[in-house]
């Protein structure tokens, strides 16, 4: 079993032009992401989550761009491929769920017909072979009698079933990684924890990475054995999700714990974190938490570096909490 | 679709039917026919004779109950110039209208549609700026301004193309046409283009609209996501999204092809329908003139309802009202 990363990110680095200037919508990201390992990213909306994560597929949309680092998969450094050594990679050995499941579909093509051009971009198969294929793609993913679907179009499906089907889209070509952006949130709760608990087994049973965007540490407890919590479009905390929730040592992270729905008393209020992002086209200078922090003081005017807590648990705070204190 | 089609030919009819009081009541209060079918000289008496002969001596509504009672048995009167019917002179002129109406919207098709797309994929390119810049031109200068540059050039000047008329007919499959000649070719070619030129620019930017916002969406992204070749994604995402919107309008720019074919019928003396209804205006030949009107909608009628079912067929999502099937 190969002990290096399957993807390495490292001092990743994405700009949007602006008219206020550059918006750093990932700012100087490192990453790792193991074989076989389910990693969390949360963070609220805007922190740059699924930029980060289309940008491991090259698939940043124009005006954006890669301004510094590199993204490394099974080795090799794809940041300098070309459309043609994407292509390859892409929906073959890395997959990835969007955000709303009922978009991410053609809505005049048939699902089965669209299943099979993913299959087919990929491998020279034959339509009754890569039949079979999607047929047991659609039973793992929970979709029974498949075969009447697949003459269906999306707009005849549920958003859940929809969602069904972009996954088992994902998992056609049984991918290395899949990266997965908040897929179950337009899901109900029953639905959303059988899919975790199913992708889950899958990641175990064929040891596919997983990566998966939410902003529900709930979610991350269920799922990840390791979370990256970011904010901003940096990376502030990161580590085993056990560690984390139990011990956070960024306030960000321990302000995102409060604000569990899990953690709040009854009858009380939910706790939230005051204030909002701030812009990311002007980040002020230090900590980009400083503003809404607890803790802050006058050392939190100096950029923070990444401090390594222990082996497998990093902060990226001037002075972090000492473990749930 | 039954339903659907039974309660459009009814709504049809009931249309057709206010139109031709209109069209019959405003024709009346326009000049007086019987100067242009006397000479000049006559005796009063002749003048009455011949105002007797015509019906024109009755009161409009007595004229109007005739002419229903004519148009529900098909006969939609007699030209006054011709003293034919008016509908076997359009029926004897509209073939080389379709012609060139047919031809105008394939050049139109075949040139905006490329452009259009290229333009959505590419929209800083060079190319797309020239592109656009002409088709604004083509959008704004007159038909018949440029339809006298092109005889200019192409028959005056270089002496390639014929100045004006039908050419030889061929005939292929029971269907005569100039299209089967080369004379004919040559002599549909100018006129065609002429007609095309406002329809290619139109259909231009609707091409480059429906791309950019197609290329803007999910199912696109997502199609890119699973490594689709650029071929595939133009072919089965792309353009069966645009084309739902662009079918629709092309279907009702066939309408006003034929009706505009006017302009151009006349400039390069195309013996068209546009041109019998010029000469019938000039003349104050009413049946002709009511008669090529009631015609032109009934076409728009027509198209409409053809429009409205190929949408239907594109588009899985749509259903026709009143269908229940
Ligand atoms: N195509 C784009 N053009 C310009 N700015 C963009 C683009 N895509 C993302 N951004 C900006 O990048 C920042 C990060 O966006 P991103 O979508 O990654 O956030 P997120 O963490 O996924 O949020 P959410 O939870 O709402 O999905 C935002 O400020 C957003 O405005
Ligand atoms: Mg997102």
């Amino acid at each position: 079993m190969r002990n290096d990363p399957l993807l390495s990110i490292k001092g990743l680095r994405v700009e949007f032009p602006t008219q206020d200037g550059p918006l750093v919508a990932v700012n100087n990201v490192d990453l790792d992401v193991a074989r076989g390992e389910v990693l969390g990213i949360v963070g609220e909306s805007g922190s740059g989550k699924t930029v980060l994560g289309l940008s491991a597929m090259g698939l940043i949309d124009r005006p954006g761009r890669l301004t510094a680092g590199q993204v490394v998969f099974d080795g090799q450094d794809v940041t300098k491929y070309s459309e043609s050594g994407w292509r390859n990679i892409r929906g073959n050995r890395i997959a990835m769920i969007f955000q709303d499941p009922t978009t991410s579909l053609n809505p005049v093509q048939q699902i089965g017909a669209q299943m099979i051009e993913a299959l087919q971009s990929h491998r020279d198969i034959s339509r009754d072979n890569a039949r079979q294929i999607i047929r047991n793609a659609m039973v793992r993913v929970g979709i029974n009698s498949p075969d009447e679907r697949l003459n269906a179009y999306p707009h005849q499906f549920s958003g859940g079933m929809r969602q069904r089907v972009v996954i088992a889209i994902a998992l056609l070509n049984e991918p290395d990684l899949i990266i997965a952006d908040e897929p179950t949130t337009a899901l109900d709760v029953t639905i959303q924890a059988q899919i975790l608990r199913d992708m889950r087994r899958l990641s175990r049973d064929t040891r596919t990475s997983l990566v998966w965007v939410t902003h529900d540490l709930g979610v991350v407890a269920q799922i990840a054995q390791r979370v990256a919590v970011m904010y901003a479009g940096r990376i502030v905390e990161n580590g085993p999700t056990e560690k984390i929730l139990k011990s956070p040592c960024h306030p960000y992270t321990e302000g995102l714990i409060a604000s569990m729905p899990a953690n709040a008393l009854p009858g009380e209020r939910l706790h939230s974190i005051p204030g909002g992002l701030p812009q990311l086209s002007k980040l002020p200078a230090g900590c980009s938490f400083a503003p809404r922090c607890n803790y802050a003081a006058s050392a939190c005017n100096m950029s923070p570096k990444l401090i390594q807590i222990s082996s497998d648990h990093a902060v990226r705070c001037v002075s972090p909490l000492d473990g749930g204190s | 679709m039954f339903a659907f089609i039974l309660r459009r030919t009814i709504q049809s009819v009931i249309v057709l039917f206010v139109m031709s009081l209109l069209v019959f009541c405003m024709i009346n209060l326009v000049g007086d026919p019987v100067d242009m079918l006397v000479n000049p000289e006559s005796l009063p008496d002749e003048i009455e004779r011949v105002r007797r002969d015509f019906g024109l001596d009755q009161p409009v509504y007595s004229q109007y109950w005739h002419f229903l009672k004519g148009a529900l048995s098909g006969d939609l009167g007699k030209s006054y110039v011709f003293g034919r019917p008016a509908l076997a002179l359009m029926a004897e002129r509209f073939p080389a209208t379709l012609e060139l109406a047919f031809c105008a919207l394939i050049i139109a098709v075949t040139i905006g549609l490329p452009l259009g797309i290229y333009a959505g994929l590419r929209p800083d390119g060079f190319a797309t700026r020239i592109m656009m810049g002409m088709s604004v031109l083509g959008i704004s200068i007159p038909t018949f301004w440029l339809g006298l540059m092109m005889i200019i050039l192409f028959s005056v000047i270089l002496g390639w193309l014929p100045v004006s008329g039908r050419g030889d007919i061929g005939v292929f499959l029971g269907i005569e046409s100039s299209i089967f000649t080369m004379d004919g070719l040559r002599h549909l070619i100018m006129p065609a283009t002429n007609l095309a030129l406002f329809k290619i620019a139109m259909v231009m930017r609707l091409a480059r609209a429906g791309t950019s916002e197609v290329m803007a969406q999910d199912f696109i992204r997502f199609a890119r996501a699973q490594g689709l070749p650029r071929k595939r994604i133009i072919k089965s995402h792309l353009l069966p999204n645009i084309l739902i919107p662009i079918v629709t309008v092309i279907g009702i720019e066939f309408g006003t092809l034929i009706a505009f074919a006017t302009v151009t019928e006349s400039i390069f003396s195309w013996p068209g329908l546009g041109k019998l209804v010029i000469d019938a205006i000039i003349n104050l030949d009413r049946p002709v003139v009511v008669a090529y009107l009631l015609f032109v909608v009934a076409l728009f009628l027509t198209l409409n309802l053809i429009v409205d079912i190929i949408y239907a067929a594109l588009d899985p999502r749509v259903r026709l009202q009143g269908d229940d099937t």
